[in-house]
Formats: structure tokens, sequence, C-alpha cells
């Protein structure tokens, strides 16, 4: 099972150094963040989405459309109760509470479809080593990458560890919410104490292969920024200094609108 | 601590450990994307206690890992900062309710530890949330006096129902095994404890003062827009920005605070535990 | 002056690979020596395996070898190693990577990257190496371990034996003359073993790699320089290959396994130096000898099997048709016909992937069927669902790691009947009969995690016996034991099957399944192969080989004379002559 979001395509967008990608994204936050009105969020929307079209990586959706929606629900009906408006439609609901509940669902979707992209278009090791290249810490990069090594053989074991544990007995479904929670105590000790004990094995196996030995070290990974990333960093700056003009202008916004 | 390779290891371990644990509950949520119920929670009290600075960062590293499976985000950031301070807090603070020479081994084992602990656990709770709240009202995502409430209520439940009996199993075989943080680092690593009592103080005034100053500016807002009838809309004035603003100073102290609790003393307690130990030094 | 004269060569012999002198190490916190006084040289170029007991120093003396012993761990060390005259006591455990790779026996534990090429880079990053030379190496050494065209995976895709072989291929990078492998082959199914086997007889043919293995299967350390045998931290046997697989009585003693083929001619008298090892020597010293194979005693043991399959009782699992596709459309089983009865101790055999373990998995409930059928007790397992089903079907997992959970042993194995809610008293009478039934009676105080790794799958068994069920399925029973601690185990199983329990174990060590088991089904590609007794089964050497199993030696030679036995006892007792 991979829980990754990575998907093995080749285009253009696959083709971007990792950091004008990382770059991107922050981008697409700061886009999303823009516009509280959620007819100029459709037009943000619209971008992403077609990003997400050339990269090929809209498939995904299929993973996340769940959580998309779930958030979309729950913003529209707290920002509805919580904010306040000037004009009432019913109960205690006002219109610019309404609008600019669809604004923040839609903001908050935006950027988690942007974050779907990336990741779809993005190695693992891709990442750490953008992240080295941005000045991160090498060791602190290491133990990111790792992390994301081991995710998918720890959860192999979970499951494991799961299916012993319920042909024992272990049956998660029943008693109240402390009686539940305390249930888990037989899946989330073994999960440590099998994962944990490898610690030392890790280090000597690390450092029978050198770690530390040296100051510095070389990569394997090359990651050169060309042509295409200056080009399309170029035509994002564009786009964002637009958005940022237009709502200092003014536009995007839902009047009438507090909380 | 990194120069230590075990430290760097726990560090990847624990990140792999909770996000690996985050997947089943990815759909399973109360506000979908920002909590969910996990009893998975408990691994940061668990690892700040065990493992020091690098269970506080595989807190922040490995709930940042978990929205790689699909809620990646700019509240990815403010997860990343709250669950370290979820098990930072418990790594720095648990000294400071010891006396010099006081037994104060990572194990819930006596009445008094067990105060200690839930008392962190619900600070902790507090502060993460805190930190994830204010930021996601800041940019109008969610509004604070929600995810605030959600956020303690969740992660101090799976802290006080589930930690004390996995410290109480875990902390001899993380002993034997020789990974405890306060036998891996030495002294001149971790910040000597002279102002750790102010610390703690300050983090408590950090920590409680926001959670009640955004409540009630939080809950007052909110009550105004309930009132449907008679009331002028924005007659009280603030906006969502008030919430950012006033909880400033607050999220100031905790930093401070943050700085002033030692660490040195637990070190020093394990070291001279170690040296009657066997006779071996490091 | 002379040393001016001696050419490169003369200086290789003087100074060994590797050169061990009174080596004695005690861990922290411990009270015994894990070596005590071990003196040792391996010359360049050398083979040499290592064998013993769990606990007699293996593994610390392969960390002895780069350095991690004395730097890693907290301890107290006496006596030196040399690494081509350097001092392990010198210099940091990273500068001695150049010169010794060090594969552990746990290859989830060693492979730290996202993708197969970096994992490789990873030691020659570590030293600096420029950018093409690593490309070089990255190619290189994956077709030296037959991973070919892998660089972009993921290393969690991979089966076991791949990982292990992404192990070694990751040490080979840094190019080390001497590359030592602890345990490489433990947790690996036939197939995973087959590939180490292969890389170990590609590196022993190259000269310029000294070579150091421990190993556990006697029956492959024939091709080795010498065998090394440690016991409790010192060095019982250091002598040529052949010459220690000789010494039958010594290997017993050091609880290693002797090979079959010695073992029989030993015990019928023949002096150790004339003792043959393979089965194809075997029968030519047997026949040399004028022995053969009485066909009326044979024909006795045939009939011993016949009796005992007629004393099974009724059928408690019967399994029809039966195929099994997982959600993500992966097809596990297709069109599997099984029965068994009360009483049988039938073995699942086949390696990873073959669909054994998702077949047995249906018999606890734990995966339902596609299509066909699967019913204990005369009932569809879907009806009955898996808290009915752990009532009478117990499952032991491989790992016991992955079940214990409490602080004692009485409340872990407690766990089981606590959860069915019994009475107090008639819980602890339960713990206490499950613990008496492994072995471990009055032992319920102890730490489970503080046991050694034997103990603890006893544990793992005696959680699950004390629900007292019909049937007991073992995943792997002697996965990472030591051949004592193995014999142990079975002896176990076969004592519970002949109290009553109905065994069923998943296993490929093929030696278990021919001394113990009563029938065995054979896996391959998802299908049944084979199944029958397991004489019957045993003759079929083909489509053994077919399923990548290999009959023990001893069961190979019986088959070459003509007659199926299975273990040395039954080869002695139709033996006729001498």
């Amino acid at each position: 099972m991979d829980p990754f979001l990575y998907l093995d395509r080749d285009t253009w967008v696959h083709r971007l150094d990792p950091r004008t990608k990382m770059f991107l994204l922050i981008g697409a936050f700061v886009l999303a963040f823009l516009f509280v009105n959620p007819l100029y969020g459709i037009g943000v929307l619209a971008i992403v989405l077609a990003f997400g079209a050339a990269a090929k990586s809209l498939v995904n959706l299929e993973r996340i459309w769940f959580i998309l929606l779930m958030i979309a629900v729950m913003t529209v009906i707290l920002w509805t109760v919580f904010g306040s408006g000037e004009t009432p439609l019913f109960w205690f609901v006002e219109r610019e509470a309404l609008l600019y509940a669809i604004g923040a669902a839609l903001r908050i979707d935006i950027m988690i479809v942007a974050g779907m992209i990336f990741l779809s278009t993005t190695r693992n090791e891709e990442i750490a080593t953008g992240l080295v290249k941005l000045g991160i810490p090498y060791r602190f990069a290491f133990a990111v990458s790792t992390a994301l090594r081991l995710v998918p053989t720890i959860a192999a074991t979970g499951s494991t560890i799961g299916q012993a544990q319920r042909s024992r007995g272990l049956d998660l479904e029943s008693g109240n919410i402390i009686q539940r929670v305390r249930k888990n105590t037989p899946l989330l000790i073994p999960v440590f104490v099998s994962t944990i004990r490898s610690t030392n094995v890790f280090s000597m196996a690390l450092e029978s292969k050198g770690f530390g030995a040296a100051r510095e070290r070389t990569y394997f990974l090359r990651l050169a920024m060309g042509r295409r990333d200056a080009v399309v960093l170029l035509v994002f700056a564009l786009v964002l200094v637009t958005a940022v003009a237009l709502r200092l202008m003014g536009y995007g916004g839902v009047e009438g609108f507090s909380r | 601590m990194w120069r230590h390779t075990q430290m760097v290891v726990l560090v990847a371990l624990s990140a792999a450990i909770y996000a690996a644990v985050l997947i089943p509950f990815k759909g399973f949520t109360i506000i979908p994307g920002f909590t969910e119920v996990r009893p998975a929670n408990v691994f940061p009290f668990v690892f700040g206690l065990l493992f020091g600075p690098a269970g506080a960062w595989g807190a922040a590293i490995g709930n940042l890992i978990g929205d790689f499976f699909g809620t990646l985000g700019p509240g990815s950031i403010a997860g990343f900062i709250g669950n370290f301070f979820l098990g930072f807090l418990p790594y720095k603070m648990w000294g400071s309710f010891f006396r010099r020479g006081e037994n104060m081994e990572q194990n819930v084992n006596s009445g008094k530890k067990l105060a200690i602990y839930i008392a962190i656990t619900i600070l902790a709770s507090v502060v993460c949330a805190i930190w994830i709240a204010w930021f996601n009202d800041l940019i109008g995502f969610v509004p604070f006096a929600a995810l605030a409430s959600i956020i303690t209520v969740n992660n101090a439940i799976a802290g006080i129902v589930l930690g004390p009996i996995l410290l109480l199993v875990l902390y001899p075989r993380v002993k034997r095994w020789g990974l405890l943080w306060t036998e891996i680092m030495a002294p001149d690593e971790v910040p000597d404890s002279r102002y750790q009592r102010l610390g703690n103080l300050l983090m408590w005034v950090g920590g409680l003062g926001a959670l009640i100053v955004g409540l009630v500016l939080g809950l007052g807002l909110y009550e105004q827009g309930f009132a449907a009838a008679g009331f002028a809309p924005g007659s009280g004035g603030a906006t969502g920005v008030a919430i950012g603003l006033a909880l400033i100073p607050f999220l100031v102290l905790i930093v401070i605070a943050s700085f002033l609790l030692g660490g040195r003393e637990q070190v020093e307690a394990a070291e001279e535990e170690m040296a009657t130990d066997t006779g071996t030094t490091r | 002056m002379e040393y001016a004269s001696w050419g490169e060569e003369d200086l290789r012999i003087v100074v060994p690979a590797v050169s061990i002198k009174d080596l004695a190490y005690t861990y922290r916190g411990q009270k015994e020596p894990a070596l005590d006084g071990v003196s040792l040289d391996v010359a360049e170029g050398e083979f040499v395996v290592v064998m013993g007991h769990s606990g007699a120093g293996k593994s610390t003396l392969c960390t002895s070898l780069n350095g991690l012993i004395p730097h890693f761990f907290r301890g107290r060390m006496q006596g030196e190693v040399r690494i081509e005259g350097r001092s392990t006591r010198e210099g940091k455990v990273g500068e001695f990577a150049k010169d010794v790779g060090l594969v552990f026996q746990d290859f989830e534990a060693q492979l730290f990257s996202t993708n197969v090429a970096l994992e490789v880079a990873f030691g020659p990053e570590n030293f600096q190496v420029e950018r093409e030379e690593m490309v070089r190496r990255v190619e290189s050494v994956l077709s030296q371990v037959r991973l070919e065209g892998f660089e972009d995976r993921q290393p969690a895709t991979l089966s076991g034996g791949q990982k292990q072989r992404l192990a070694i291929a990751s040490v080979l990078a840094m190019e080390p003359r001497i590359l030592c492998l602890d345990e490489p082959t433990t947790d690996l199914d036939p197939v995973g073993k087959l590939g180490i086997f292969e890389i170990a007889e590609d590196l022993k043919n190259r000269d310029d790699v000294t070579l150091i293995v421990v190993e556990h299967e006697t029956e492959e350390t024939l091709d080795a320089d010498r065998i090394v045998v440690l016991r409790d931290g010192r060095i019982a046997a250091d002598q040529p290959a052949r010459e220690v697989l000789r010494e039958v009585e010594l290997l017993e003693e050091s609880s290693v396994m002797p090979l079959g083929i010695a073992r029989f001619f030993r015990e019928k008298g023949v002096g150790n130096e004339q003792l043959p090892l393979t089965p194809e020597e075997g029968i030519k010293e047997f026949e040399a000898r004028g022995w053969r194979v009485s066909p009326e005693r044979h024909r006795e043991l045939v009939e011993a099997d016949e009796g005992r399959e007629a004393s099974y009782g009724e059928p408690l699992i019967e399994v029809e048709g039966l195929s099994h596709r997982y959600p993500n459309g992966v097809v596990a089983l297709e069109g599997v016909d099984l029965e068994v009865r009360r009483g049988e101790f039938l073995a699942v055999l086949g390696q990873n992937g073959s669909g054994k373990t998702t077949l047995v998995k249906h018999f606890n409930g734990l995966l339902e069927p596609t299509e066909g059928s699967v019913r204990v007790d005369g009932e569809e397992t879907a009806k009955q669902g898996i808290q009915v089903l752990g009532q009478r079907v117990g499952y032991v997992f491989q790992n016991p790691d992955h079940q214990i959970f409490s602080d004692t042993v009485f409340d872990e194995v407690s766990f089981g009947p606590k959860v069915r809610e019994l009475r107090e008293d008639e819980v602890r009478e339960r713990v206490e009969e499950a613990l008496a039934a492994v072995g471990l009676g009055g032992r319920g105080d102890e730490d489970p995690f503080g046991l050694t790794k034997g103990e603890r799958q006893r544990v793992a068994v005696a959680s699950v016996l004390a629900v007292r069920p019909e049937v007991l399925i073992l995943d792997e029973p002697t996965t990472g034991l030591d051949y004592a601690e193995q014999r142990s185990m079975m002896d176990l199983v076969r004592h519970l099957n002949e109290a009553g329990s109905t065994i069923i174990a998943v296993t490929h060590t093929m030696w278990v399944v021919a001394e113990y088991a009563h029938r065995a089904a054979v896996m391959k590609d998802c299908r049944m192969a084979l199944s029958g007794t397991v004489r019957e089964v045993f003759v079929r050497d083909e489509e053994l080989r077919d399923a990548y199993l290999r009959p023990p030696h001893i069961v190979s030679m019986g088959n070459s004379l003509g007659h199926t036995v299975l273990s040395v006892e039954e080869l002695l007792r139709v033996t006729e002559g001498g």
C-alpha cells in the first residue's frame, strides 16, 4: 500500500525543480488567501485545476474528495454560525456570513488541492533534497526523508499488529469513548516497541556507512533550475502581483461581514 | 542533539510512527482536515518525555508528513509548530516540578508523578491548540473558539487516558535499550535550569491566558451575531484580527518561557544514576 | 634493509585482513561477557563462516570489526582488533566503513532512503565521492546484486530478499575490502535465501574481497574456506569447513545443527575423518559399504503413516474452491481445496507471495473468501466472524513483538480470557495452564520484554492457548531461533498435537516439516500445487524445486536410494548392514 500521493508521470510540471514547485505552492496559498469573495475564489480554483490537469494529477482527487467535502461543509457551517452580516437570510443566517463561509471553504479547498498537486508531482527525495538546497541542515532533512521512507513499512506493521490482536479477541468497536480509546493500548504499544527497538540497529547501520565521518558530503541527486523554471516563476510572479493589486483596489472582499 | 546518531534516528522513527498511525484515521474526523479523533495523539507526549528534543521534532515532522497524505496546506505550518510544542512541553517542563536529588525518571509510577503528568498534558494540549487555532483564525479558516477547544480536548483525552499506561510499560524498555534522551545527551547540550521555575510560571500564564482571552473574544463576538434582532451589526467593533493581535503577547510569553525552561537538571540526574549503576561512564 | 626486497605480495601475507587478539567485551549493564577471549586471523580473500547458538557472541564479533565496538556501545573492551593492521580503538566508526562493510540481519532497519539509487549512493555520499563516480558505482553494484533497473523503486515495495540484497549493495558501494554479513538470510523465504547465496558465491570468487558470514543454515556452509564455531563467547572450533562439518558432536554441543548426512554416518559408527557431507557423497559411501534399505522396514514406516491418517477425527476445516482477491485487485488465492481433520499436524509450505499466509488467515476469520467457501466446524466462517472463530482457531503470528504489550507475562497471557469475560479464578486457571504447557510455568511475574526471543515466542503461544482453541495456527514458528530453540519450540508443538490440538504450521523450514508435520500442502503462485502426507510430498523433488523448496539432504538421499525417509532416525531404522 502506498499512502503517498506521488504519481509517476512525465509532464513539464514534474520536470520543474522542486524548489520552483515549493514557491508555486506557497504562491498558490497566497493567491487563495487573497480573495475572500467566492466568485473570485472560483477563478483561483480554475487556475489551480488547470495546473493540475497539465500535471495529470487530478486523478488523485478521487483519494481526497471526501476530506475536501467534509472540510467545506464544516467550514460553511462554522462561519455561518460564528460570523455576522448585514442582510439576514433565514434564522440567524446572514447573507454576508454565508458568502464569506462559502469563500472560506473554497480557499481552504483550493489550498489543499494545490498541496495535492505539489505532492503528486514531487518525489519524496526531491522534497528532501530541495529542502537541503534551500538551507535546511542536512541532518534535519535526513530525518524527514528517512521518516518518509519508513511510513509505509510501519503502517504495514501496524496493520499486522491489528490483525494479530483482533485474532486474540480485541474488539475496538464496543464501549464508551474512554473505553474505546483505552483499547488502543494493545495496538500502540507493539507499534512503538517493534519500531523503536530497531533504533540501535539503524544507528549502527548509519555509522557503518560513514554517517558523520566527514564534515561535508556530496549529493547524488542533482538539482538545477533551468529556463523552464525561470519562465514559470516569472509568469506566476506576474499573476500574483496582479492579484495583490486587484485586492488592494478593493475587489474580492465581502462587504458587511464581521466576526 | 543532532550530533548524536541515535537522536537523529529517534526523530525519524518518532515522526514515522506518528504519521503512520494517523493514516487510518485520516477520513474519520471532527473538524475534517484540522483535527481528528485519534488515540495516536498520545504519542507526542510519550515521545517528548522519553526522547526529549528528538521527540518534539518527531511529533512536528510526523504531523507534517501526516498532512502529506491528503491535507497539505498553510494549516500544516501551524500543525508543525503546535505539535512541536505538544512534545516540547513534556520534555522541558517535567524536570521543573522536582527538586534536586528527587527521582525524576519519566515513568509515571507515583501519585505525584501522575498529577504532574496530567498537568503538563493539559497545558501542552492548550499550547498546541493555541498555536494552531490562532494561526487558522488569523488567516480566516476556522474560528478560534471552535478549533482551540476541540484540539485541547482531543489531545488531552488521548494523553491522559493512554499516557500513563504507555509510559509505565515503555519506560523500562526504552531505558534498557539506552535510548532515554537524558542518557544520550550531555549536560552541556541542554540549557541550564536557573530560570526554570520562572519559565514554568510564564508558560502557564501564556498558555492559559491565551486560551481564556481567545475564547472570551471569540465567543463574545459570536454571541453578538446570534442576537439578530435590534443589534447593529459590527457594533462590537472588533473583527477577527482582534483575536490575532490580542493573543500575540501570550504567544511571546510562551516563546520566552521555552527558552527559560532548563532541562539540564534531568540529564545530570540521569548521569548520577548511570555512574552508580555499573561504574562505567560515557 | 631486508624489507626493501619484499614485494607487495609478501607484505599481504604478513598483514592479515582481520586480526583479533584476546578480544573480550562486556556490554554495559550486563554481568556476563559477550565475548570472552577470542583470537582469530582472517587472511585477505578468505571466506569464513561463523556459527553458534543465540547469545554466543556472533553479532558482537561482527560489530567489533568496524569499530562499533568499542565506539558505539558503552561497555568494557579488552584485547585488540586490527583491520589491515590498524586498531579499531583508534578512529571513529565512520572511518572504518571504507574498509569494512557490515550488513545486519534486520533488512528493514538498515535502509533509509526513499529510492533504491539513493540508498546505494548514501555511503559514497558520506565519503564525498564525486557524482560521476557515484553514478557508475550505483549501476555496477546494483547489477552485482541482481537488482539492475531498480534505481527508481521505493524500498518499501521490495520483497524481503530484494531488501537484503539492496542492503548488501549499499555497503558494496563503498568498495570495502572486507565484507561481513550478520545472518543475512534468517528472515527470508527460500527464494530470498537463494538470492543471497548466489551473491555470496559471486563475492567469494572475487579475490579482492574478504568475506565473513554468520550463518545458521549448515547445508549452505560447504563452500566456505573455514568455519569458526563460537560457544559462550569463546571459539570452540576454527578449522577448514569440511573438517568442522565432520565434528558432529561438537556442532551439536554448540547448538548448531549438524549435517544430516554426516550425522547419519556417525550414528552408524563411521569415524569422523571419513564422514560424507553431501547426499551424493552419502550415496557413494552407502553403496560402497554394501548397505541397503530394507523394503519391509520402510513399509512399516508407511503403514505407521497410514495408521495415523486413519486415526484423525472429523473434518474441522473444509475449504472448497477458495479464491481471494484483495481490494486493490491483486489475486492472492485461486481455486484452493483443502480439508483439515481433527488431530492433524499440517504444514503449509511455499515462498512469500504464494498465498500460504492468505490461505490460513481465512481459517480464523481475518479474511473472507471472495469466491468459494471456508467452513470451520461445519459453519461458514463468514457467518461466524473473527470473535467467535478466535475461540476455536488460535493464530500465533510470526513476530511475538507484534503482540506483546503488557507489563507482566501473566497480564499478557490473560488478555484473551479477560476479553472473553471469564471469571477471575477461571482466568487464573487458564493462564497457569497455558504457561505450564509452554514450559514457562511459574514465570507469570516476569517482564515479557526481558525474555529471549524464543521465550517471547512461547509467551505468544501461551496467550493463544489460554483461550483453549481446538486448532492452533503457527506462522513461521522457528524464524530467528537457533537450532536448540527451534527443536525446543517444535517439541512443544508436537506435544500439544499429541495432547489433542490440531496444528497448522506455515513454514518454509524443510527439516521441521519433515520431522514434525504429518501432512503437507505446498502453495505456488496462489494455487495449491501439492498435498498429501509429508512422505508423499517430499518424494516429488521436481515439483518442490518448482516451488523453490528443497527437501533436506537426508530426504534427498533417501529419495535417491528409492525410499523416502524423513529424518536421520528413520534412515537408521530402515538401513540394513553395517
